[in-house]
């Protein structure tokens, strides 16, 4: 099978003025102001459990349960239900947008193809954007949405991939073959951060490739929030869990350069659908201590990145990356034009990385924040200890347009996009037509006002006394997908649906 | 057990820092910032002091 992938984005929220703000009912305030053609409230968190754990049990509680509860009991006292609070939207498109406690989140819709993923992701953005204005507009002070990883004080929050694979890939050669390539990838897909932290705390000032890289002091656990893991164990496959599984990465860094996305996931899925077809155990590269690796990347400024093999060889991140990158053209060659471009996009910036690191801020954040702040920094004088450094590091990630810095550099021209830019750009929220998505996009366009609930496997129909479901679980072949979406572009009420191989009534 | 990691040849820089065979945008080597340098200068430098998150995945 193909590896299919998705996105789920947090967001940073506050207003321009003002001092402390409610970022809870900031983000409840942001969602629900979505005026985007979707469904609100029906997704069903049934069919949610965290804390079943890949390695073959199941956890009694996360780390972050204690504080969710917390949260929950100061949420109690809001006026809202459980379900106004997480104000769940799902969207024409198929995606999800929502409140994750404090932090607006914009999940995609699953993808098969890189154009799908970068446009659903720049879609994501643009609604953001719009509800950001509309809320500002109306009360004279501007919402402030960050795509980024972190406050600068030792609170990170997510950009989280999905990939969807199949069960019989072990879990141990999966999370086994990942780990180094998970260490390494920051080289190309590091936001860039001015400073370092831990857990709760800032540390000190500083350039570092990757937001997220201070955060991580457990190589695998099904924690997300807490002692974060290098190779997340969380298994919840949203798909029949006898033939799939989703390996869920939470090591990366939000990326607003569309080309970033596209290298970040095309080469993660690629690697993963290696393994998948067999690449041999001893030909993956390991590291000597994969937790220390993962700062000492980040923060190395020779940007030369030495690491240490199990081996005890001392090469570099990029010839890591570069022996991952053999084995994908060995274990899982292009389908098409469009995959064999990432793999020639992924090599070169490979190489211009080891000749010229910067030379790739046409195409890399980290490099394009450096390049643009310290070129700032050196003409007005500021000390490379600067708090304002910050300020300017956050403004890169700022989703607006017309003052975010990396809008200012992507309409400069400054930076090469990996598809057309009114592919990308395009916003009109459309599904992805290859993927289960185009289903549960497709009812809600349609049946909107008849969705009784949905979620990523399934969506739940009425027509009239009728309960129809459209079990998604297992609907991943180019095949089916074009079939439902043909039975259901032909349907004049719900329980037409029922003519597919995978509905059924309740 | 060998080191599955060798060390790479040695390969000519990529044209101006870039290729591949796909649709891309005009290539601009150094941008226009002088907007931009009028952007960040806007930017308030007290601005991360006052941004605080609740931690999140």
């Amino acid at each position: 099978m193909q590896v299919q992938f998705g996105l789920e984005t947090e967001i940073g929220i506050t207003r321009e003025q003002g001092g402390e703000i409610d970022v809870v009912a900031e983000s409840i305030a942001l969602v629900r102001s979505a005026t985007a053609p979707g469904v609100r409230q029906r997704w069903d968190y049934r069919r949610e459990d965290p804390h079943q754990d890949a390695r073959g049990f199941r956890v009694a509680e996360l780390r972050q349960d204690t504080d969710e509860a917390n949260y929950f009991a100061q949420d109690a006292s809001r006026p809202l239900s459980f379900s106004e609070i997480k104000s769940d939207l799902v969207l024409r498109n198929g995606a999800r947008f929502y409140n994750d406690h404090a932090h607006p989140e914009y999940c995609t819709p699953e993808c098969s193809t890189l154009e799908e993923l970068v446009e659903q992701d720049a879609s994501g953005d643009a609604l953001l954007t719009g509800c950001a204005q509309a809320i500002g507009a109306q009360s004279g002070n501007a919402v402030l949405l960050y795509k980024n990883n972190t406050d600068f004080r030792g609170h990170s929050y997510g950009c989280h991939e999905n990939y969807l694979l199949p069960r019989a890939l072990p879990w141990a050669d999966l999370a086994d073959g990942m780990q180094a390539f998970l260490v390494t990838r920051q080289v190309f897909c590091g936001a860039g951060k001015y400073g370092r932290e831990e857990e709760d705390r800032f540390v000190g000032a500083g350039f570092q490739l990757a937001q997220r890289s201070d955060f991580f002091t457990e190589l695998q656990s099904v924690d997300t929030m807490q002692r974060r893991p290098l190779v997340n164990t969380r298994d919840e496959p949203h798909a029949d869990p006898r033939k799939y599984r989703r390996f869920h990465v939470i090591i990366g860094d939000a990326n607003l350069s569309p080309f970033a996305t596209y290298l970040k996931v095309g080469s993660t899925a690629l690697v993963l659908q290696a393994l998948a077809n067999g690449a041999p155990r001893e030909r993956i590269p390991r590291l000597a201590d994969p937790l220390a690796a993962l700062p000492a990347i980040s923060r190395d400024l020779s940007w030369k990145w030495p690491v240490r093999t199990a081996g005890g060889r001392t090469l570099g991140a990029v010839d890591v990356q570069r022996a991952y990158l053999e084995l994908v053209r060995e274990f899982a060659p292009p389908a098409d034009a469009a995959w064999a471009r990432l793999v020639t996009d992924w090599d070169e910036v490979l190489r211009d990385l080891e000749r010229d690191p910067l030379s790739t801020a046409d195409r890399l954040d980290w490099a394009a924040k450096y390049r643009l702040i310290e070129q700032f920094r050196e003409g007005e004088g500021i000390a490379a200890d600067d708090p304002w450094l910050r300020s300017l590091d956050l403004s890169y990630h700022l989703l607006d347009p017309a003052a975010g810095l990396f809008y200012g550099l992507r309409d400069s021209g400054a930076f090469r996009l990996p598809f057309p830019a009114a592919s990308i750009y395009g916003l009109a929220l459309r599904p992805p037509l290859t993927t289960r998505a185009a289903l549960r996009g497709g009812c809600i366009e349609k049946f909107g006002g008849d969705v009784e609930s949905a979620q990523w496997d399934g969506v739940v129909l009425r027509d009239g006394r009728l309960r129809i479901e459209l079990d998604l679980g297992d609907v991943f072949t180019p095949d089916l997908v074009a079939a439902g979406r043909a039975v259901l572009a032909a349907a004049r009420r719900p329980g037409e649906l029922l003519s597919l191989p995978f509905a059924k009534t309740l | 057990m060998p080191d599955p990691i060798q060390k790479p040849r040695v390969v000519p820089p990529s044209p101006g820092g870039g290729g591949g065979d796909g649709p891309k945008e005009p290539k601009v080597e150094r941008p226009n910032t002088d907007e931009l340098m009028k952007r960040m200068r806007k930017v308030d430098p007290e601005q991360a002091k006052r941004y605080r998150q609740r931690t999140g995945q």
